[in-house]
Parts: structure tokens; C-alpha cells; sequence
């Protein structure tokens, strides 16, 4: 455990500090400075007072947009948090045996993982969007209790903070250890993260003598009635402050599927907070709601899950209002079937409160139960179908755009298409009892979870970023991050699919080897999405800073396709007021694809045959140099962790009639790399494919690295095979680019120097 | 600066097989750093002992237990193995670490009994709490393949540098 919190705290704080350091750098590049040269005292004190009013303002807020952004500020922050616990189960699981963290930690953290992301990244992050835009859509002036919002709001981080306190005391704990006896500091070693599986089932949760258990019921509790109150606000505000032209029959789709999320929260939650009272008395007060002698074990399990599926929904519905929101706008197409997709909402709203004891079909309920509610389960892929296919029939012959949203709303249906069907199974009783506990179970939730939800939010902040920021984000990066964030999804959760489905227990840090490939594969699958979450972080932020501004009040082209709603309405009109934007006029031609220009030739055709072939000669010497140079640090490097032996350039030598010296045949190796090999290349290039010269350079050097691994291969076999064929790669390639990128800088400078720079 | 826009190559599949490359080399290289210092901040290669009371190992033996259950004396075992058993003793669960010598490991492994101040003790090992082995190569290779994802997540920026480089020179 020592390690673990260290690791996850250095970890969360490297993230923040990274964050806020870009923030800073990045607001300090748009300040105008003064010209008086060093920081003045006044000057600080005015940037301490504006923090000061910064500060004081977002405290005490109750504006439905900044409070919507602060639940995302909060959302996002606990979605890294978590993220890092599961990036931290994972690492453990890249070896069969707990040898990176123990057991216990290993529990800890998909404890921690679970009740993270699930309470405090998911609905505040949904509350947020909630926030700042529903008000919009049904044409509200702020939400209906604006100070109850920030209330609901403002319980969040003290939640948080009770819910994972054990990761500060410990660490904390561990720094005093520095200064203190063990005895006096024993309490803080005493409380740690809690490993009781985010279920947290009796007997296990009654009987555990952690006292940070305590707290963090304290915590779930804490964030129950935020959302209780949150969720009541949006239901008022929804039902009363909707705009005179704003009915039942066209209230936005995102409102609808957030009406119907804060329904269910209502029943849901408060029922979550008398189990967690009940849980609290029988550990510290003595009452038996979950001994033997009281309710019994199974008590808990019916009230857990009785919030615990409809739970699942409150996270999943949101989602699918964002898609239903975002894809037609991408598509060119109205959403089809509105009615359905309403009435598919209401329908899972309804089913889900009736489905909590498919959670519990190994357990000793009376068969019949089970069956009725193995049917109910079934049933509810119904709804959920009628979603699927509204969604494929508002694609069907649409006009297709490309972007970063509409990519993550395909990705999002096909995970969403596995993860359902994969579920259907499940609802099944023998099929379920066979996979029960394993990691089939994990993929198939996981593939929803993170499949639709977290897909769904990220194309919401990219939809969404032009009139929340006035900026555009980096769309190049968006479609790449999409891209990432999708496969990262699939390899991850359909190689647990498959190991679960051959067997593989979850929740286990001990495996058996057999398993460990497959376990590696679904960790580096995860690590990816990790990085697409980064990348994600760091074009947001990046862009809200440096992103092309934006000149249009209709930055998605919608009014083309009719399709121009309520909230972008208010972006115009804002837009024009602010800026004195003239409103746009919608366009039904798409713009032209520019056909890539003709690849140009190489011959420069400045001054005589003979200066010219002398410059390209000189030219392609000096771009030998350095590319082998280049080479030399990959090669040596390569020879330092001993993946290539120095032995080998003796043999080269010894080829040519010299002695076998490596220091010789390193010196023949150079000639070749400046003399032969730039010649060869000149001779060659026109028929070596690739449109620019530096990429022919990157296939020359590929060819010849084929004849390196021949020539200098000493045996190598395993990681030590691995590194000799990377380094030997990636050193050719910096010869490639070396010896043409050299070249072409030259040549550039000559044509300047020659006055033929037009 | 059109043609910028054009190569998928490095504008997209570079940069991915980048990423792939980085969560490759993390996956190797985590494990691989922590294998060079968890001496420093884990107590692994220290078995946990259990060490049952005298009326627990009663309770599970009987009077008579059985013939093929190893026996020591308290005065047998190495000292690592004697402080390890006498802070199990004091310990409310029962079970301590053996930081040092371990040369009985084997017969604690399937279950002894040691005889300490006349009284009997079922002693066994309950964790195992192995180190973490890595490659020897695993380090400097994963570090070598984030590092060269890394080059490749930047590719599209380096490619529209060296576009425009090439687009200078003609």
C-alpha cells in the first residue's frame, strides 16, 4: 500500500500541475505585457485581487453555465482520478503473479476505480452539460432554483473528498513517518482506501475495520443528496421553465433523456442513502439490518442494486440524449423516429427499477423470481434496440461529415451494439451463472460504460466547444483522439470478453500465466485510451487559448440542414451583439475537396549542368555526414544496452581485406554512409516510391536497413532480436531523414542565395 | 502548403502507430522502473507468517496431530524466522513478515509446528509477497519505444515543417 498511494498521488498531482502549468503558460502568452520591464509590486497585488474576485466569484455563483462548467471542471477531474486507478489495476495486471502491487491494493483499487468514475465522473459531468445548455434549449433564462444548483453542486467535492480521504491520510501519514515514531502516528497508517469491491457487500462491509469505510459511506451519502437535488432542480426547470414555444412534442431530445435520468435519480438515490445508513448503523451501532440474525446478506445485495441498475441507466440515458442530440447534425439528416426514441427512453426509465435482481441470479432467490426477472431483462433490450435503430436510420443515405463528434457517435454505436448483445446473454439465468464473476462481465459493461458514456461526453465538448468557448479545438487532433479512443475501447474490453468468456475470474491480482498475453494486450489497450484521454485534455485547454476564433454564428453549418436549434440560436445572438457578426446564411453546397497538387520534380535547373550536379553532390555528402551521425547515436545506443555487437563492424572490415577491427569497419561504415550510400540514393530516388524527397529518403533507408539486419545479425534472439531490428530501424531512418532533409535545406538556402526564392 | 493536408501517412497513421508504440513502451517500462525500486519502497521478498495460539492449533489439530507435520524448536529457526514468530505472537491478527534469513521456508510453506516456552504453534506462510522480476532489456526498450512514439505522435507537425521545407528548396 506504501507505494501505491505514493504512486497515485504523484500521479494525479503530475496531471493537475501539468494542466494548470499549460493553463498559466499558455493565459500568460495572451497577456499583454507592460513595457516596464520587471514585475512591479502593483502588479502583483492587482493579480492577487483579481484571483481574489475570481475566486470569490466562482464560490458563489448561481449562474446555470459557470456551475454547469464547474460540475465539468469536477467531473473531469475525478475521470483522471479514476482513470489513474484503473491505468494503476491494469499495470498490475501485465504479470501473473500480485508482484507489482499486493492483493489488497489491487482490491483497493477497483474499488476506488468503480465508485470514482461511476459517482463522481460520470453524473457531475452529465449535470454540468445539463446545466449549461438545457436551460438554453427550452429557451430558459437560468435554471429554477439557482442557489439550490450551486448548493447541489458545492456537496460534490466534500463527497469526494470523504469518499477517497484514505489516499491523503496515508499519504500524509507516510510523510510525518519521516519526522515520527510509528506509535504516534498510528492513526494515519490505520486508515487506507477501502477494498471492499465498489458493491460493497455485506458481510464483507459490516465486518471490515477500516474506519475509512465510514467516510466514505459519509461521502456517498453526501453525494446522493447532491444529486437528489440536482435532480430535482432540472425536473422543475424542465416542466416550468420551458420557452412559450417549447412543448412536450418538440422539447429537445437531451432534455427529454435528462428528465427522465432525474426521474429515476429521485426514486433511486434516496433509497441508496437508507441502505448506506443502515450499512453505517450495523458498523458502528450494532443493528443487524445485514446480519443473519436481522435481514441477512441478501438484504443489501436487493436494496444496492434497486439504485444499482437504475443507476446504470442515469449514466447511460444522458449519453444516448447526446447522440440523439449530435449525430443528425452530422449526418444532414433530422433525427428519425423522435417519438420512438422518447417513448424507448420512458420504456428503459420504467424497466430498469424491474431488472436490479438479474445482479443477483447466483444467489438463493426463489427460482421463479428469477425467471420473471430474467424476462424483464431480456425485455429491455427492446427500448434499447429502438434507440440502435433510429440512430442507424438517421445515418441511412445521410450526407456523411467527418469530424471528430460524428466519429465518436459511430464508434459509440458499434461498442454500444457489443456491449447490448453482450448483455442480452447475461440476462439469461444458465449463462449468466456460467459467466458470472468473470471478465466477460467486466467487457460487457465496460463496452457501454466507456463505449457510449465518456464517447458521448467528448464529442459534447466538441460539438459544443465553438459556442461554449468561441474558439475552435484542434480538429485534426479531435479525429485522431476519436480514432485512439475507439480502438484503445475495443482491444481492451473485447480481449476481456474473450478471457472472461473462456473463464478468467475478475477481481483476482493473481492469474494464471496462460492469460497473461491476452491481459497484456487489454493493458496496452487501456494505456491507449489513457493517452487519448490526455490528448483529449490538452486540446481543450490548449485551444482555448490558441484555437482559430470563431466568425460565423453558425459554426456547424446547421441552418443548411434546418437543424439550427435553440442553443445555437443564443450563440448567434450573442454573437452578434458582442461581435457584430451578421448572421449566417445557410449554404446547401458543401465545400470542394482541393485534389492534391502534382508532386513537383527534384531538378532545380539554376545555373549550369555542371554547378548543379557538383551542389547536388556536395550537397548529398554533407547530408551523408550528418545522417550517419544521426545513426552513430541509435547505433551506439543500441551497442550500450548491448542489442548489437561492436564485433560486427570488425567483419565489415575484414570484408574489404582490412583487419577485424570495429574501429576500422566503424570508419569504413561512415565513408559508405557519406560516400556510397547518398550516391546510390541520387541515382535511385526517381523510381523509389513517395511523392516528397524526404520520404524516398525514409524508404531508401528502409531498403538498406534490410541489408544491415543480413549483414551485422551476431545471434540475437527474444527482447535482445526486438531491439537490434528497432534500433537498426529507427537508426536508418534518421539517416533518411537526415541525409534528404540536410539536402533539401541547402538546397533551399542556394536557391535564396541565387535569388530564386519566388 | 495544400499538399500538407494530404499524406494519411503522417498525419494519421504515424502518429497512431505512435500511440500504440508509447502504451507498448509504458507497458514494459512501468514495470521494469518499478522492478529497479521497489527495494526502496515495497517489503517484497519478505513472506508473511501466521503463527496460531496454542488453543488455535489445538482446536485444529487436536491432541495428536499429524505424524508428517514438520516440528521445531523456537530455538531451531534463524533469527529472522524467531522475531518474525515472537511479533506474530504480539500481532492481533497473527501474522508478521520475515525480513532476513528464511532457511525453514519450505516446511513453513506447507504448515509447521513450533515448539516456543512449551506451548505449541501452528506456524505457516500466508503470503508469499514475491519481488517483481523484469527482462533485462525491458527497460531500456520500453523507454526506447516511448520515446520513438513519442517522435511519432509529433509526426504531423515535423511532416508540414519538412513539407514546407521541400516546398522552399524547388
Amino acid at each position: 500500500m506504501t507505494s501505491r498511494a505514493l504512486v497515485e498521488m504523484a500521479a494525479l498531482a503530475l496531471v493537475v500541475f501539468s494542466v494548470g502549468a499549460l493553463w498559466v503558460r499558455l493565459r500568460r502568452e495572451k497577456t499583454i505585457e507592460s513595457d516596464g520591464g520587471a514585475t512591479i509590486q502593483e502588479s502583483i497585488s492587482a493579480e492577487l485581487g483579481r484571483f481574489q474576485r475570481q475566486l470569490l466569484r466562482i464560490l458563489t455563483t448561481t449562474d446555470h453555465r459557470e456551475i454547469g462548467i464547474l460540475y465539468i471542471l469536477f467531473g473531469t477531474l475525478a475521470g483522471v482520478w479514476g482513470g489513474i486507478d484503473a491505468m494503476m489495476l491494469r499495470t498490475e495486471l501485465l504479470t501473473p503473479p500480485a508482484d507489482i502491487w499486493t492483493p489488497e491494493t489491487y482490491n483497493a483499487l477497483f474499488t476506488t476505480h468503480g465508485l470514482t468514475m461511476l459517482i463522481f465522473f460520470v453524473l457531475p459531468v452529465f449535470f454540468g452539460i445539463a446545466n449549461y445548455f438545457i436551460p438554453l434549449l427550452i429557451g430558459a433564462d437560468d435554471m429554477a432554483f439557482p442557489r439550490v444548483n450551486a448548493i447541489g453542486f458545492w456537496l460534490l467535492p466534500p463527497a469526494l473528498l470523504l469518499v477517497r480521504m484514505g489516499l491523503f491520510v496515508q499519504v500524509g501519514g507516510q510523510f510525518l513517518g519521516l519526522f515520527s515514531p510509528e506509535e504516534t502516528i498510528r492513526f494515519f497508517l490505520s486508515l487506507r482506501e477501502v477494498g471492499v469491491g465498489w458493491t460493497l457487500y455485506a458481510p464483507l462491509s459490516v465486518q471490515s475495520q477500516n474506519p475509512q469505510l465510514d467516510l466514505l459511506l459519509l461521502g456517498l451519502h453526501l453525494s446522493g443528496i447532491s444529486t437528489t437535488v440536482g435532480a430535482l432542480n432540472f425536473i422543475v426547470t424542465i416542466v416550468h421553465e420551458r420557452g412559450e414555444n417549447v412543448t412536450w412534442a418538440n422539447l429537445d431530445i437531451f432534455s427529454w433523456n435528462i428528465l427522465v435520468t432525474s426521474g429515476l435519480a429521485l426514486f433511486a438515490f434516496p433509497l441508496l442513502g437508507s441502505a448506506l445508513v443502515m450499512l453505517l448503523l450495523d458498523r458502528n451501532f450494532g443493528t443487524t439490518f445485514f446480519a443473519v440474525e436481522g435481514g441477512g446478506a441478501i438484504l443489501w445485495q436487493h436494496l444496492f442494486w434497486f439504485w444499482g441498475h437504475p443507476e446504470v441507466y442515469i449514466l447511460f440515458l444522458p449519453a444516448t440524449g447526446l447522440m440523439s442530440t449530435i449525430l443528425p447534425k452530422f449526418v444532414g439528416r433530422k433525427l428519425f423516429g423522435y417519438r420512438f426514441i422518447v417513448y424507448s427512453t420512458l420504456g428503459l426509465g420504467v424497466l430498469s427499477f424491474g431488472v436490479w435482481a438479474h445482479h443477483m441470479f447466483v444467489t438463493g432467490v426463489d427460482p421463479r423470481i428469477k425467471a420473471s426477472f430474467m424476462a424483464v431483462s431480456i425485455a429491455i433490450a427492446v427500448p434499447s434496440a429502438i434507440k440502435v435503430f433510429n440512430w442507424l436510420a438517421t445515418m441511412w443515405e445521410g450526407d456523411i461529415r467527418m469530424s471528430a463528434p460524428f466519429m465518436l457517435c459511430a464508434g459509440s454505436i458499434s461498442t454500444f451494439i457489443i456491449g447490448g448483445v453482450t448483455g442480452v446473454f447475461l440476462a439469461v439465468i444458465p449463462v449468466d451463472i456460467l459467466y458470472h464473476g468473470t471478465y466477460y462481465v467486466v467487457g460487457h459493461f465496460h463496452l457501454i460504460v466507456v463505449g457510449i458514456i465518456p464517447f458521448m461526453m467528448v464529442a459534447a465538448s466538441y460539438y459544443w466547444y465553438p459556442l461554449m468557448t468561441g474558439r475552435w479545438y484542434d480538429t485534426r487532433l479531435a479525429k485522431f483522439q476519436a480514432v485512439l479512443m475507439i480502438v484503445g475501447s475495443l482491444v481492451t474490453f473485447m480481449t476481456l470478453l474473450i478471457i472472461g468468456g473462456v473463464g478468467l475470474p475478475r477481481r483476482q491480482a493473481i492469474y494464471p500465466p496462460e492469460y497473461q498475453f491476452a491481459n497484456q494486450i487489454a493493458t496496452v489497450g487501456a494505456y491507449v485510451i489513457g493517452l487519448s484521454v490526455l490528448l483529449w485534455l490538452y486540446n481543450v485547454v490548449v485551444s482555448y487559448w490558441r484555437g482559430a476564433p470563431v466568425e460565423t454564428t453558425d459554426p456547424w453549418n446547421l441552418k443548411a440542414t434546418r437543424q439550427f436549434t435553440k442553443e445555437w440560436q443564443w450563440f448567434e445572438s450573442r454573437m452578434v451583439a458582442q461581435y457584430g457578426l451578421s448572421p449566417a446564411t445557410p449554404s446547401s453546397v458543401r465545400r470542394s475537396f482541393d485534389p492534391s497538387a502534382e508532386p513537383e520534380g527534384l531538378a532545380g535547373g539554376v545555373g549550369s549542368v555542371i554547378q548543379d550536379v557538383s551542389r547536388k553532390a556536395s550537397a548529398a555528402a554533407i547530408g551523408g555526414i550528418v545522417g550517419t551521425l544521426l545513426m552513430t547515436g541509435g547505433l551506439g545506443t543500441a551497442v550500450f544496452i548491448d542489442v548489437l555487437d561492436p564485433a560486427s563492424f570488425g567483419e565489415i572490415a575484414e570484408l574489404v581485406g582490412l583487419p577485424a577491427s570495429p574501429v576500422l569497419g566503424s570508419l569504413l561504415f561512415l565513408v559508405g554512409g557519406t560516400v556510397t550510400w547518398p550516391l546510390l540514393f541520387l541515382a535511385f530516388r526517381e523510381f523509389l516510391p513517395g511523392r516528397l524527397l524526404f520520404e524516398r529518403g525514409l524508404v531508401f533507408s528502409t531498403l538498406i536497413w534490410t541489408g544491415f539486419v543480413v549483414a551485422f545479425y551476431t545471434g540475437q534472439q527474444g527482447l535482445g532480436l526486438v531491439g537490434y531490428l528497432a534500433f537498426g530501424l529507427v537508426a536508418h531512418w534518421s539517416y533518411g531523414l537526415g541525409l534528404t532533409v540536410t539536402f533539401q535545406y541547402l538546397r533551399s538556402r542556394q536557391r535564396a542565395a541565387l535569388g530564386g526564392g519566388e | 502548403m495544400s499538399r500538407s493536408d494530404d499524406s494519411v501517412l503522417f498525419t494519421y497513421i504515424a502518429p497512431f502507430l505512435g500511440v500504440l508504440l508509447v502504451a507498448v513502451g509504458i507497458a514494459a517500462a512501468v514495470p521494469a522502473t518499478y522492478d529497479v525500486i521497489q527495494d526502496d519502497i515495497t517489503t517484497c521478498g519478505t513472506p508473511t507468517i501466521a503463527v496460531d495460539s496454542p488453543e488455535e492449533t489445538t482446536a485444529r489439530f487436536g491432541e495428536d496431530p499429524r505424524p508428517n507435520l514438520t516440528r521445531f524448536a523456537y530455538e531451531d529457526l534463524s533469527e529472522a524466522e524467531q522475531e518474525a514468530f515472537r511479533d506474530a505472537l504480539d500481532d492481533a491478527v497473527g501474522e508478521s513478515r520475515v525480513d532476513g534469513e528464511f532457511p525453514h521456508y519450505g516446511a513453513f510453506l506447507n504448515g509447521s509446528l513450533v515448539t516456543y516456552e512449551g506451548e505449541r504453534h501452528y506456524t505457516t506462510v500466508v503470503a508469499e509477497n514475491p519481488c517483481f522480476v523484469a527482462a533485462p532489456l525491458q527497460l531500456p526498450l520500453g523507454v526506447f519505444a516511448i520515446a520513438l512514439g513519442g517522435i511519432g505522435i509529433l509526426t504531423p507537425p515535423a511532416y508540414r515543417k519538412l513539407v514546407a521545407l521541400e516546398e522552399g528548396a524547388e
